[in-house]
């Protein structure tokens, strides 16, 4: 028997009397106690310690990838490429859009149903200077743009989710553009 | 299977004037003069009609919030037969006898005709859904209509006061005072005294409050 072999059953000799001396503490304890005490040192608390941290590390990767907490809400990606197709539009729409933004009158129209939904005749009322049935044009164009919405039943005017967002982009982007200018 | 409990009265009626079947706020259904009506019995009690004539469905699945407006109005024309429960009493002062012609102009060769296909799409209505009869069509449960749509099936819409549910192949609306859910093949939207949250189909999720 070599060298080498003795003092490897000398080690498995120690570690087998000192798991008897704990099974014996265990067993007399076991009156005392509900579970079962073994000491299996710092390895398994480390090894715990290093699956938790990789998951914690994935979880706030895969959160970080998905969720963005702005100043106006929070938004969540399942994944980044989705936002990126849903970000894509067509030309001919954003002209769409454009051209429903590019008359005075029809701004002024969603400027006052910014504050709420509006019978035509408060709307008239409003804005006095345009003829009812120029109005009714106007709406018919910012509808087609899907920036207005009528109700059917009651007949009022809704400035809808995407006209909301258009009018405020339109009037941040003229801002941008006047102080631009005047530097 | 039609229901055990459901019968298809024998005598078919029309109504002798536009009716406004339903109307709130938000939707309205009406019924020209000359709609055909059969009454749905359930323990030898009128519980509800179905119809066939002219008519028409105007809902308004819209979800006013702070953030803009979001859903549609639903104008659905009424040419098909529907089913509809409750609020029996109204109709009945409407109702008056039918002759061969109301049949033939409805596209049916008689009377006959039309209880079978009356039948038919009860077999639809009834055979499809565990309704609890004696809960469901009491007179204080609201209204339940049942609309044939293109895809062959039924787009089912219950009130009740201000309470709405509204069900086709592509949208859930419902609706209770200020507290809407619009669900339609592009986008969730849950509304509540102008507070909205929005999740799309590609799990975006934005929220307004």
């Amino acid at each position: 028997m070599s060298e080498d072999l003795k003092e490897e059953m000398t080690k498995l000799k120690e570690e087998i009397a000192s798991l008897k001396e704990q099974l014996r503490d265990v067993t007399e304890k076991e009156g005392r106690r509900r579970g079962i005490y073994i000491d299996v040192g710092n390895r398994v608390h480390d090894y715990i310690k290093d699956v938790m941290e990789g998951v914690a590390e994935g979880i706030h990767g895969e959160l970080e990838k998905s969720i963005f907490i702005g100043p106006r809400g929070v938004r969540i990606f399942k994944k980044r490429e989705h936002h990126r197709e849903e970000e894509e539009v067509s030309l001919p729409k954003i002209a769409e859009v454009m051209s429903a933004l590019g008359h005075e009158h029809r701004l002024r129209i969603l400027d006052e149903l910014m504050s709420g939904g509006k019978y035509i005749n408060e709307l008239q009322e409003k804005l006095s200077e345009i003829t009812t049935s120029t109005l009714s044009s106007h709406l018919k164009v910012l509808e087609e743009a899907g920036l207005v919405v009528q109700e059917k039943v009651r007949g009022r005017h809704l400035i809808t989710m995407p006209g909301r967002t258009a009018y405020k982009m339109a009037r941040r982007a003229t801002r941008f553009l006047e102080k631009r200018n005047q530097k | 299977m039609m229901r055990k409990d459901y019968q298809l009265s024998s005598t078919v009626s029309k109504v002798i004037e536009e009716i406004t079947l339903w109307q709130t706020e938000r939707g309205i259904i009406e019924i020209s003069q000359n709609t055909l009506a059969v009454p749905i019995t359930l323990d030898d009690e009128v519980k509800g009609y179905v119809f066939h004539g002219h008519g028409r469905l105007l809902l308004d699945a819209i979800a006013e919030t702070e953030k803009g407006a979001v859903g549609k109005s639903i104008e659905k024309e009424l040419d098909e037969l529907f089913i509809m429960l409750g609020d029996k009493e109204k109709i009945e002062e409407y109702l008056t006898a039918t002759d061969e012609e109301d049949f033939t102009r409805m596209g049916y060769e008689d009377e006959k005709g039309f209880i079978t296909r009356a039948e038919d799409l009860c077999d639809q209505f009834f055979g499809t859904r565990r309704w609890d009869s004696h809960q469901f069509f009491h007179k204080d449960h609201g209204l339940i209509f049942a609309f044939p749509n293109r895809a062959k099936r039924l787009d089912i819409l219950v009130t009740k006061g201000s309470k709405l549910i509204y069900k086709t192949t592509d949208i859930v609306f419902v609706s209770n005072e200020n507290k809407i859910v619009l669900k339609s093949p592009s986008e969730t939207v849950v509304s509540s005294k102008g507070k909205l949250l929005v999740i799309n189909k590609n799990d975006f999720l934005r929220c307004g409050c």
